[in-house]
């Protein structure tokens, strides 16, 4: 850029003044949107995988999506990927929040919904009405006999009652128990944050979401100092934080096993139109420990359309992985990358049409 | 601005997606609840084997016949597995032994061994597509008692997996060896989760069925598939009455049938034995039409202590 300059000055004397402060201005406005287009760029470069991402390339093609970084803890897995999008990142935030996977029936998600900050058993009263399959029979059965795969803790063990049986779905008794488990650890959630969440020491170690969630981000450092501001304010890892999260949970299929979950959602909007997201599955009755995925959303310009670079980071904590090795990990990566990208890939063609 | 402000999103349960994904290859059940991998950054896998196959026969022509010969077979193998950027390496060595208990003036080496390096890449093509490129440099002989350098072998294999989706993978590659009657051998696999508890795992040189039985004894039932040439000694054919037999390469085949256990006694060892009936072997010193087939099978058992760190 510095190299250019002396060039434009020279060529400006052979303008009028007029002429020239347009000449100037139309300068600006381009060396505005290439330092735009750089700072993304070179912020996305700072902290993640991708050091080197040309954005007119990237808006052509599918998402680009990167293994995380090695990580010491063998239960952890991370997946990083960017894309650019149409749109500001304002719209690209109300484009996911208004998106509905659950159109998808590969995203395998049999129950979904919202929750209050306060929520009592009712409002998990959809667990009744949880489909007969082989998937939901297996959650069933694994609770009847409080199996040591059930990620729960001693006390809330303590609490089933047992019985129930006949009748598809799920009998009253265990959603009776998952009712009460499941309000009360969003109300620890909504009170105390992720610290608040009781361990789940049911059956071996105990495991706590929020340490593992604090070691996933310990280990990617870059990305821990990057989201540092905007996850103090939230209760990821932490105690209650000054943003107010969306809840909600869902009955879902992990590995051919059904598993409740938990989780919340925060964004926050920054400088210059950036926003940063979190969503995080803080309670899992089995399959994984602990879920996080984070944006950072930056406005572009591409071909002169305003666009959003969007960079977004998925961690995992599951005892499972522990046992991943050599290509088995680097296998088990790749259908991480390869599902994100279908999942991204979805959810652009989805909302292809809304602009 | 729009600091402060929330939205919903909804994009969560795209997460999901990767869940199961995660789990892709990971052995049912099988969990690690250490903190820490003890010998991060240092990964890698071993195997401690021992096979003992009871008494077989081979058959040369219609009149040479060599009966009721055992068979021991031990393999030893280590191999780091370090995570760099263009994949995961593998570097390491093996040692494998074959001991016969042939009788005498058998024209069959009583040993067949190797020493080699093992040296390969485990490549991401794309996120569908996973490669490995592994060569086995080294010695294969029949003892070390005139050791050359045309023992010299240096086997390789070139395969990729095709991942459909978490429960299904296809992989195809070619095995090439430079001293086998067929340098080039094509294969194909299949790796299918039928069913929760239900793992088939069709890849050679292991294809099996497997059954979790608990969370850390799996039961199955598969074949072992073994095929690799050696060179005899300068003097082997003139002390067995066939002096084209000196300095032969022989390739030595067998497949062994059979049911056994994996059981994970830690998150880095575990403990298979297996049992069954070896139906194919076969003794081909191909460039001297030297050829002994099997004639009488025979029962087997294995131990093995592997793992991966």
């Amino acid at each position: 850029m510095l190299l250019m300059k002396p060039k434009m000055l020279s060529v400006q004397r052979h303008f009028s003044t007029k002429a020239c402060a347009l000449l100037i201005l139309i300068s600006l406005f381009h060396i505005g949107h290439t330092i735009a287009r750089a700072d993304a760029v070179s912020e996305l470069a700072s902290f993640s995988i991708f050091d080197k991402v040309d954005l007119a390339q990237l808006a052509k093609s599918d998402v680009k999506t990167a293994h995380g970084p090695p990580m010491r803890n063998p239960r952890f897995l991370a997946v990083q990927s960017c894309y650019v999008s149409p749109g500001s990142p304002a719209q690209q935030i109300d484009a996911l929040r208004r998106w509905d996977p659950t159109r998808h029936r590969e995203l395998k998600v049999f129950l979904h919904s919202d929750l209050p900050s306060n929520p009592t058993p009712s409002n998990f009263e959809k667990l009744k009405n949880a489909p007969d399959n082989a998937s939901v029979r297996s959650f069933v059965a694994a609770t009847q006999k409080l199996s040591s795969d059930l990620q729960v803790s001693r006390d809330e063990a303590k609490k089933f009652s047992g019985g129930g049986g006949g009748g598809g779905g799920i009998p009253a008794p265990v959603a009776a128990f998952w009712a009460d488990v499941l309000s009360t650890r969003t109300k620890n959630f909504v009170s105390g944050g992720m610290s608040a969440q009781p361990p789940y020491d049911h059956a071996g170690p105990s495991i706590r979401a929020s340490d593992e969630v604090n070691g996933l981000l310990r280990e990617q450092e870059k990305i821990r100092q990057q989201f540092s501001g905007f996850l103090g304010a939230t209760a990821i890892g932490r105690g209650a934080g000054s943003l107010r999260p969306e809840l909600y949970w869902e009955l879902l299929d992990v590995d051919d096993q059904g598993v409740v979950t938990l989780g919340a959602s925060y964004s926050r909007g920054g400088a210059g139109g950036t926003y940063q997201a979190a969503d995080v599955l803080y309670y899992a009755s089995g399959g994984y420990y602990v879920a996080l995925t984070l944006y950072q959303l930056w406005p572009v310009t591409v071909d002169g359309k305003a666009s959003t670079l969007v960079w977004r980071g998925d961690m995992i904590s599951a005892a499972s992985l522990g046992s991943l090795h050599g290509v088995e990990r680097l296998g088990s990566e790749s259908v991480m990358m390869k599902n994100i990208t279908k999942a991204v890939a979805l959810f652009r063609r989805d909302n292809s049409g809304n602009r | 601005m729009e600091i402060g402000k929330q939205v919903k999103i909804f994009e969560r349960r795209s997460v999901l997606l990767v869940f199961s994904a995660a789990f892709l290859l990971a052995t049912p059940g099988f969990a690690d609840e250490s903190d820490t991998n003890w010998f991060w950054p240092l990964s890698g896998e071993y195997l401690a084997e021992g096979t003992y196959v009871g008494e077989g026969d081979v058959q040369r022509g219609p009149r040479k016949r060599v009966s009721d010969f055992d068979e021991i077979d031990s393999t030893l193998r280590l191999v780091l597995t370090p995570r760099t950027k263009f994949g995961v390496l593998r570097l390491g060595a093996e040692w494998e032994r074959f001991s016969f208990g042939f009788p005498s003036k058998t024209a069959l080496p009583n040993t067949l061994q190797s020493f080699s390096a093992v040296i390969g890449l485990d490549m991401q093509f794309s996120d569908s597509i996973i490669v490995r490129a592994e060569g086995q440099p080294g010695l294969y002989n029949s003892g070390l008692g005139h050791l050359s350098w045309d023992d010299f072998n240096v086997p390789f294999l070139v395969g990729g997996t095709y991942i459909y989706n978490p429960n299904l993978q296809l992989v195809l590659g070619v095995s090439v060896n430079v001293e086998r009657k067929y340098p080039v051998i094509p294969a194909a696999g299949i790796r299918w989760k039928i069913a929760p508890r239900w793992l088939l795992d069709a890849v050679l040189p292991t294809p099996r069925l497997q059954f979790e039985m608990t969370r850390d004894v799996s039961l199955y039932a598969g074949a072992t598939v073994k095929e690799t040439s050696f060179r005899v000694d300068d003097q082997f054919g003139d002390a067995h009455g066939i002096p084209r037999l000196n300095h032969a390469i022989v390739t030595y085949s067998e497949v062994r049938t059979g049911a056994g256990f994996d059981w994970k006694i830690s998150p880095i060892v575990t403990f298979t034995g297996e049992v069954g009936y070896q139906p194919y072997r076969d003794f081909d010193f191909h460039r001297a039409e030297v050829h002994y087939h099997q004639d009488g099978g025979a029962p087997y058992g294995t131990i093995s202590l592997h793992g991966a760190f």
